[in-house]
């Protein structure tokens, strides 16, 4: 155990149905794109409401709808937030959400616009039950939470060589540590995994866990393979080469690095939740909102982001913890980034520093620390779509 | 930081490379000591210890290749000498 000193417990939200959340969101979540402007009306009359609107839309076939389905399902019913207010077009549509809700556990409310008198009063409407959700809200507080009951996000973009040497092998030291206290870890984007097949196997208990991981990477590279990309063979290019990097395995453990040491636990489809603590692969396109809001809907409380140049992306519902170990983006991007290692670099600090530096972080934000995407409001949702819609 | 000893970083305890944190490539020492090959550039690899012919070379604690001949202590470990 290389990150010593994760405590036992942190200060979180107890939910009624076991989970335990790191933030108390208030949310207003736009069930179909429709409704989406309503849903900004509404939120913007209460600072602390997050909207929830992704690109939530009719008229998908039937995987895609029901990916989608599920999806807002669980965004709205995530163990961070506090109090949901749905908004719906139709009356039919707030009929089936009112059922989905009605044992949430937490303040909840379901308005559709076609019940409305005009923009007006459905604003005012939406905002009326709003700052009574928020009331109710408000009451609830924080309580001793074991720091198991944690699921970490891990994501990784504007990747560079230090993303490699310093913010991902940290994220795996304290994903290692947090797995070993009883907790999770979510990896996703399935195609970064090509040319690491044979770590990953060796990281699975079974040969039907590492037939299952190895196939969905298959099917990943294939499906590259399918819009032309060579990628094996190709890789590592001459510019990989130059930069040190002297086989694919290598370039792939890049970014495999940030899932850290311990076992694979299962493969899941996007948004599925796991069912036991340990390490997941995640199977989804490589788009950091996109995979992020897969993540999440799975139930993950925090994501944690290694950066080498810097990428914005965060998502509403789970702060993102911006880790990066390259000094020139650390210095000029100080304002959106939560962890600078960069000192690594200057061997001012050892990964293990590092890595423990990472984990104080990550139960400073788990207890109520603004993550710096928290402060810029940054997040987008995108669920993947497979067929072309109706 | 010592001016005459190279940053670096050995990324898993398991590992029989390390990765040059530096542009200092004339210098012969890592920090901590080791002797090193001058000439390793930013981002490249160098060897812990002796590293036998057909022996994995070891990076983030799994075998990121073999060695396709033998590789000293402190060498340079790239396309060169491992596949």
């Amino acid at each position: 155990m290389r990150v010593s000193g994760l405590p036992i417990h942190f200060s979180g939200f107890a939910r009624s149905d076991g989970r335990v959340g790191v933030r108390n969101y208030l949310v207003v979540l736009s069930s179909v794109a429709l409704v989406n402007r309503w849903a900004e009306l509404v939120a913007s009359a209460v600072p602390e409401a997050r909207v929830v609107a992704g690109e939530f839309m009719r008229g998908l076939r039937s995987p895609d709808a029901l990916r989608q389905e599920r999806a807002s399902e669980a965004l709205v019913t995530h163990p961070n937030v506090g109090a949901c207010l749905v908004l719906c077009h139709d009356a039919a549509s707030a009929r089936l959400w009112r059922k989905y809700l009605a044992d949430c556990g937490r303040p909840h409310a379901v308005l559709a616009l076609m019940d409305q008198a005009g923009m007006e009063a459905a604003v005012g409407a939406g905002r009326q039950i709003l700052s009574r959700l928020d009331d109710v809200r408000r009451t609830v507080e924080r309580v001793p939470c074991p720091i198991g009951a944690l699921t970490l996000a891990l994501e990784c973009g504007g990747s560079d060589p230090t993303s490699a040497l310093v913010a991902n092998p940290a994220i795996g030291l304290v994903v290692d540590a947090l797995i070993g206290a009883g907790g999770g870890a979510i990896v996703s984007e399935t195609v970064e995994f090509v040319g690491a097949e044979e770590p990953v196997r060796d990281r699975c208990p079974s040969a039907h866990l590492a037939a299952r991981l190895l196939g969905a990477i298959a099917a990943a590279e294939e499906r590259m393979e399918e819009d032309g990309e060579r990628y094996r063979g190709v890789n590592p290019t001459a510019e990989n080469i130059e930069a040190g990097l002297t086989t694919l395995i290598e370039k792939s453990m890049g970014a495999v690095a940030k899932t850290g040491s311990r076992p694979f636990a299962g493969l899941l489809q996007f948004g599925e939740t796991p069912a036991t603590p340990g390490l997941y692969l995640m199977d989804t396109p490589f788009f950091s909102p996109c995979s992020i809001t897969g993540m999440v809907a799975a139930g993950a409380q925090i994501t944690m982001f290694g950066l080498g140049v810097f990428n914005p992306s965060g998502n509403p519902l789970a702060p993102t913890i911006k880790v990066c170990g390259n000094p020139m983006t650390a210095a000029r991007w100080r304002d959106a980034i939560d962890v600078d290692l960069s000192e690594v670099l200057a061997q001012r600090l050892s990964l293990d520093q590092a890595a423990q530096r990472l984990g104080e972080s990550l139960v400073e934000t788990a207890a109520g620390r603004e993550t710096q995407a928290e402060r810029w409001r940054e997040g987008q949702f995108i669920v993947p779509k497979t067929l072309t819609p109706l | 930081m010592s001016e005459i000893e190279r940053a670096h970083v050995v990324v898993d305890a398991r590992d029989n490379v390390t990765t040059l944190l530096d542009e200092g490539i004339d210098l012969c020492r890592l920090q901590g000591g080791l002797k090193v090959a001058p000439g390793i550039a930013f981002g490249h690899k160098a060897a812990l210890r002796a590293i036998a012919e057909g022996e994995a070379v070891i990076k983030y604690g799994v075998a990121i290749g073999r060695a396709t001949r033998a590789i000293g202590q402190g060498d340079h470990v790239h396309v060169h000498n491992c596949v």
